[in-house]
């Protein structure tokens, strides 16, 4: 392992049971066992995915719908387990694939935002004093104590992102959040992860947005049915893919 | 292996405390009477088997009220544990999907929802207590171990559901069942001296039985179990939480995935 690497992903391959009848009752699972054929397939994810992120950089991953790039993330996070290779990770990590996961309706802004922020690793007193920061990045100083039913969905995207950026982890995992909110937010949230970049943070970003891609990552990844079919500088893997994308 | 599991439980409190406390505040959030259904509930329940028991069936325990509340009680705190524990992971299938953090903690922290439930209806029988002119002998100070060793025993056996639940949805409705007969093999509502000796015994090996009965006796008779049977609940409650622990252990991975 070099020095400055801060992501490593060894020979990863990851398979899925496809199941034709889902066995979810022991009832099912009793019935199957005197009725033996074959009642799933295996699907391939990932086949033999190396690269390394080093420090500092921001990987964009691309690729066409079901070619793997969350369940690659899903790995490096942690929440999947790779069926052979290894992931290598240096710090903490945060996986933001989905803004907001944790949120509940029925809470106020304010314990939402608390909850949040303990599931992304912060103790609640550490989440506690950065409430009103949260809030004010977020624009929604005035709702905190408003129950988040009654909150439009850009302003819950805001508050998700708000919450996630003060986890300030080492290493960002992020699918697809940019893609929610307004100009104005996006500018905000582009900002942020500029910021990131500077503060030497490592950045893995999925992403359909090809121009965002090319404007913020210094190395792209483009994943093709669980392999990686180009990898190098953004505007060149870029044209590839969108070559590619446009004769299909 | 445990060492390692403790250290990143107790690096996680926050989050089992607040999904606990979280999960207490939604419960009687929409309802006119609020958290005063904890105390209502068993209370019901009570009124209803304790006019049963003492006009239609005479029981003839002593104090028979408090011994029954004090049975509810316990009982309810073990039901409502390994149920909010058996689905915990299927509830929360949104958040496991997304962040990486200890899959125990889910399950850890819906026992302690019912955990802190209980510390509700605890206040109501001391109400009652008071009410009653009861005034409980110096070996109720071994209550809370007690009740520790039961909320052990609630996380043992939620471990264990919870990953047959990702896999078979309907042990759901099965431990639903055994929990309702559980309520009639187990010293809560009669004594299981009830029982001719050979079923006695069977039962018996029931650790929740011997709580029960620990219970019982230091809080309304004044007199510690015996060495025995104390021995009994703690070893019970060692391997069961270890074999759920185990379990859970080796099917972790896989969890997720199966959500």
């Amino acid at each position: 392992m070099e020095a400055d690497d801060s992501i490593i992903v060894n020979n990863v391959s990851k398979h899925f049971k496809i199941f034709h009848e889902r066995t979810d009752t022991v009832f099912e699972y009793l019935t199957s066992i005197f009725n033996r054929k074959k009642s799933f397939d295996m699907l391939d994810i990932l086949k033999n995915v190396s690269f390394s992120v080093k420090k500092g950089e921001m990987l964009g991953i691309i690729g066409l719908n079901g070619s793997g790039k969350t369940s690659l993330l899903k790995i490096i996070g942690k929440i999947y387990a790779p069926d052979q290779g290894s992931v290598i990770t240096k710090g903490k990590v945060t996986p933001f694939l989905e803004l907001g996961t944790g949120f509940n309706g029925e809470l106020t802004a304010r314990d939402n935002i608390i909850i949040y922020g303990v599931i992304l690793g912060f103790t609640k007193k550490e989440i506690t004093s950065k409430v009103h920061e949260i809030a004010k990045f977020a624009e929604v100083e005035r709702f905190l104590d408003t129950k988040l039913k009654n909150f439009s969905s850009g302003m819950n995207a805001r508050l998700a992102f708000a919450t996630a950026v003060e986890v300030d982890p080492d290493i960002m995992l992020v699918d697809e959040v940019l893609s929610v909110g307004d100009i104005s937010f996006r500018e905000k949230s582009f900002n942020a992860f500029m910021d990131f970049k500077k503060r030497g943070k490592t950045i893995v970003f999925v992403s359909h947005d090809v121009n965002q891609v090319m404007k913020l990552c210094d190395n792209v990844i483009w994943l093709h049915d669980g392999s990686i079919r180009a990898y190098g500088e953004p505007n060149e893997v870029v044209k590839q893919y969108t070559e590619f994308a446009s004769t299909k | 292996m445990s060492d390692n599991l403790l250290k990143q439980i107790w690096e996680r409190r926050s989050l089992i405390i607040l999904f606990a406390l979280n999960d207490v505040k939604l419960r009687y959030k929409n309802s006119v009477l609020g958290f005063l259904w904890s105390f209502l509930e068993p209370l019901l329940m009570l009124a209803v088997l304790y006019i049963i028991f003492t006009n239609i069936i005479k029981s003839g325990i002593e104090n028979y009220p408090l011994y029954l509340l004090l049975g509810l009680i316990i009982w309810y705190m073990f039901q409502r544990a390994t149920s909010l524990g058996q689905s915990s992971l299927l509830e929360r299938a949104g958040i496991l999907q997304k962040v990486y953090f200890r899959r125990e903690i889910v399950v850890i922290s819906s026992c302690l929802t019912a955990f802190i439930m209980m510390g509700f209806e605890i206040i109501a029988l001391s109400v009652f207590m008071v009410a009653f002119h009861f005034v409980p002998s110096i070996t109720i100070m071994f209550l809370p171990l007690l009740l520790i060793d039961l909320f052990i025993l609630s996380v043992g056996i939620s471990l264990f559901l919870s990953v047959l639940t990702v896999y078979f949805r309907d042990v759901r409705f099965i431990w639903q069942v055994l929990l309702q007969v559980g309520i009639f093999v187990n010293p809560i509502i009669y004594q299981l001296n009830m029982f001719p000796d050979n079923i006695r015994s069977i039962l018996e090996l029931n650790p929740l039985v011997s709580i029960l009965n620990a219970a019982h006796d230091i809080v309304l008779y004044g007199t510690l179990p015996t060495f025995q049977s104390f021995l009994y609940i703690i070893a019970s409650t060692g391997i069961i939480f270890i074999i759920g622990y185990i379990v859970f252990r080796s099917k972790e991975k896989e969890i997720v995935e199966k959500l």
